[in-house]
């Protein structure tokens, strides 16, 4: 049981935006009126906010308040759900991505997505990596070379492969199959990388890798962290979003957010009142 | 005390090991027995002489002991035979494998254990393997090379000239279907590309003439090889052996008949050893004699393994694609849950019922329409218009789909859905997830699919009766003539074969250990394909070991 308020990362609040206003230039993502259905249950309503680009933005709350279920939009999986129904809209560059024309495919390459669990495919760490390049068809030996070892070295992965590249991915252990994963989705080179609750089933020296790596990725793409860990949103996050029963409850910079929370809901929920 | 041991649970662990040991014993047991009763076949056994003596008189039996067993003296008294010197209530009678066919009444003969008189085993019965008629069991006397005997060493001397003969038998027999088959294959193609032309009114002078010089080039090539043959078998008739029987007459066997010449009762156990392994050799290679009482299996062997395979290559990818589909694609409601239980039940229609359709439909309607459509010229005599391995292969693949398709639906179900994610959100389509990521970890279920249909399909009999197989089969399906797999040939099957040899053959005590033997064989070659794909399977499984956490 939390007690304290958890010690947010001074260096991530150096910059601030207003989120309410934030122009076009600085803005990656937009929610517009989403509400969300499984059937007959509603499980997000009335979802409105802009995620800043380049920045990473952290989702909280407690279990079944649909942080995850948000973060699933972004890129559309909750298409695979067969009684999942979305109303509204989420803009990307300006275009709604639930318009009939888009093609999911070419967002998903835009958006990537690391989950939970780490789910390397039954191939070698090189063939892992290359997947979503050789989807584009994409065969120069040189060109695959190259994009791994960036990848890799963009998970902080490298040094710990680069003798085994062949080897099934099998054979790493929890914490380097998850980077995997995130080198996996950096090799296509999304703008927007989305990651589930990345550390839950990991220990935490690995969780430690992930966060530092979380830190350096935001150089390069806005991220979306869904976390249950208020100390982890806090230590990576630069603006956190606080949900409760679907609904989002406050939204603002991470230092505001934890410090000097403005809904009563919020303080409880970080104080650990309940959640 | 009792109670004790009932609430230990002691009984029912002897009661489920009591279940397991009764499985595994019947299975040995089973295995046991065949492989013993067909592979003992092969063993040289000793020929033995028998000095008889009853009412009838005095005669001498030369054989090998096949069978013994008890009979009771009121049984052979009502049989009519005189018992007047036999006190004990039951006597032994032995089965004697006596061969000799075309001299006396019976190949095979019971007789019994109080009229021998005396039973040796002289080493000098030799026993005779022959093309025709059998074995023949006698003493050696002259051996006649080209006319004349041979009087040094002649028994080393007739080893000799037995591999002669059966060299240049076999130097004619792949004459025989090698080159001059291949020249009445081509006869025969011309013949129907005359008739071709000929229903096409397109037969020109030009392409009479042509017909015309290609049918001379080839009846000058049949005139060589045909002269080449007669001196063949002219030459391989050149020797005689001239041996005494058991009737104590001298009976000249040529030797361009015998394959095999060996003594027994002189033989050293490495020897006997050395001789068994040929023998079996000749079963699994050579090609059956005598209404398959005789000779090897190998058309059989290579009908099964080719039958089946091309079953496997039909039944694989379309019980795949059919459970993607119901998998993957189809709403999941009640019609789609029909269709599934539907396919189940498949499996439990009656093998000959897949016969009936298999002939009705594929042989029938299909071949036959393709025969009207592709090959005019050869009517009224079919191509496809009749049973041929492609239509068994095809109705045994109908036979097993459901077995695919339940394996590869179980396989697809077990393949976890964050590894779809995955793929999906690195922007793959449904279809590219599919084959790239999720057809290949379940490719483990769909061997395990395939070992179950391979098994089912190796050991059924009763449509292929229907649908392809025959009794005996002049040419394999895969052959040297142009194009080199006949997919509308018949073929032979070892399963029929058992049926065959064990029920449809003019001698049933020769026929006897043959029908182990080929069944063995079935077993072996059942087993052989499954370590096979189990082998493939384990190595896939290993490749695709699905997520451990």
């Amino acid at each position: 049981m939390i007690t304290v308020a958890p010690q947010v990362n001074q260096a991530n609040s150096q910059t601030k935006f207003d989120l309410e206003n934030l122009s076009p230039e600085l803005t990656a993502l937009e929610i517009k009126n989403l509400d969300l259905y499984y059937g007959d249950k509603q499980a997000l309503k009335d979802i409105n906010m802009k995620i800043p680009k380049g920045q990473v933005t952290a989702f909280i709350g407690p279990s079944g308040c649909g942080k995850s279920t948000l973060l699933r939009c972004i890129n559309r999986m909750n298409d695979l759900v067969d009684s999942c129904r979305v109303e509204g809209q989420i803009n990307l560059h300006g275009e709604n991505i639930y318009d009939k024309r888009v093609d999911v495919a070419a967002l998903r390459r835009n958006v990537g997505m690391v989950f939970q669990r780490p789910n390397p495919f039954p191939k070698s760490i090189y063939e892992n990596v290359v997947y979503g390049l050789r989807l584009q068809g994409i065969k120069d030996k040189r060109k695959l070379d190259e994009v791994v070892e960036r990848s890799l070295r963009g998970a902080a992965l490298w040094d710990e492969v680069k003798d085994r590249l062949h080897d099934s991915a099998f054979g790493l252990s929890g914490g380097q199959q998850q980077r995997l994963v995130i080198a996996r989705s950096i090799a296509i080179e999304p703008e927007v990388l989305l990651l589930d609750e990345p550390t839950s089933a990991l220990d935490p020296i690995s969780t430690l890798v992930i966060e530092e790596l979380i830190n350096d990725l935001k150089n390069k793409y806005t991220v979306v962290i869904v976390t249950h860990n208020m100390q982890q949103a806090a230590r990576v996050s630069d603006q956190t979003a606080f949900m409760y029963m679907g609904e989002l409850i406050e939204y603002s910079d991470t230092n505001t957010l934890f410090t000097t929370p403005v809904k009563k809901k919020t303080e409880d929920y970080i104080t650990g009142r309940y959640g | 005390m009792v109670r004790q041991w009932f609430k230990s649970g002691s009984p029912w662990i002897w009661m489920t090991g009591g279940a397991v040991s009764i499985s595994l014993i019947s299975v040995i047991g089973l295995l046991a027995m065949i492989a013993w009763r067909g592979l003992s076949f092969f063993w040289p056994s000793e020929v033995v002489q028998f000095e008889m003596e009853s009412a009838k008189g005095k005669h001498t039996v030369i054989g090998e002991i096949y069978d013994r067993e008890l009979v009771p003296t009121s049984r052979l008294k009502l049989a009519g035979l005189d018992t007047s010197n036999i006190q004990s209530e039951n006597v032994e009678r032995l089965l004697v494998k006596t061969g000799n066919r075309e001299y006396v009444d019976l190949d095979f003969r019971w007789i019994l254990e109080t009229d021998i008189k005396a039973a040796t085993k002289p080493e000098a019965l030799a026993v005779f393997e022959r093309t025709k008629n059998g074995n023949f069991y006698a003493y050696v006397e002259r051996v006649i090379e080209n006319g004349e005997s041979v009087t040094d060493q002649p028994i080393e001397r007739l080893y000799e000239l037995v591999d002669r003969a059966v060299d240049l038998n076999d130097e004619a027999l792949s004459l025989q279907n090698g080159e001059i088959g291949h020249i009445n294959y081509e006869l025969e193609r011309l013949r129907l590309k005359e008739r071709s032309y000929a229903l096409d009114n397109a037969l020109t002078d030009e392409r009479v003439a042509e017909l015309a010089a290609a049918r001379e080039a080839l009846r000058k090539n049949y005139e060589v090889y045909e002269a080449q043959l007669f001196e063949l078998r002219k030459a391989a008739k050149r020797d005689q052996v001239v041996v005494r029987d058991m009737r104590g007459e001298e009976v000249t066997l040529p030797l361009y008949q015998v394959l095999d010449v060996w003594f027994p009762n002189d033989m050293n156990f490495f020897q006997k050893l050395g001789h068994y392994l040929v023998q079996i050799g000749k079963f699994v290679g050579d090609d059956p004699r005598e209404a398959n009482t005789e000779g090897g299996v190998f058309p059989a062997i290579f009908g099964t393994v080719f039958m089946v395979m091309l079953m496997a290559v039909i039944v694989t990818p379309f019980g795949v694609v059919a459970a993607i589909y119901l998998h993957e694609y189809a709403a999941k409601n009640a019609v789609t849950k029909m269709i599934r239980i539907a396919v189940i039940n498949l499996a439990g229609v009656p093998s000959i019922v897949y016969g009936v359709f298999g002939l009705g439909f594929f042989v029938y309607m299909l071949g036959g329409s393709i025969d009207e459509l592709f090959y005019p010229e050869a009517s009224p005599s079919p191509v496809f218009g009749t049973p041929g391995v492609i239509w068994s292969a095809l109705t045994l693949a109908i036979l097993t789909l459901p077995v695919v398709i339940v394996s590869t639906e179980e396989g697809l179900s077990r393949i976890p859905s964050a590894v779809r994610h995955g793929s999906l959100a690195l922007g793959a389509t449904k279809a590219e997830t599919l084959w790239r990521i999720v057809v290949p970890m379940a490719s483990p279920a769909i061997m395990t699919g395939l070992i179950l249909a391979v098994a089912r399909a190796a050991g059924e009999v009763a449509p292929l009766m229907l649908v392809g197989v025959v009794k005996m089969a002049p040419t394999l399906p895969i052959d040297g003539n142009f194009p080199f797999v006949h997919l509308d040939r018949k073929f032979m099957h070892l399963g029929f074969h058992i049926y065959d040899v064990g029920f449809q053959s003019p001698n049933v005590e020769a026929a006897r250990p043959l029908v182990y033997a080929t069944a063995f064989l079935l077993v072996a070659v059942i087993v052989a394909l499954n370590i096979t794909a189990i082998g493939i399977r384990n190595h896939l499984r290993e490749k695709f070991r699905s997520l451990e956490h």
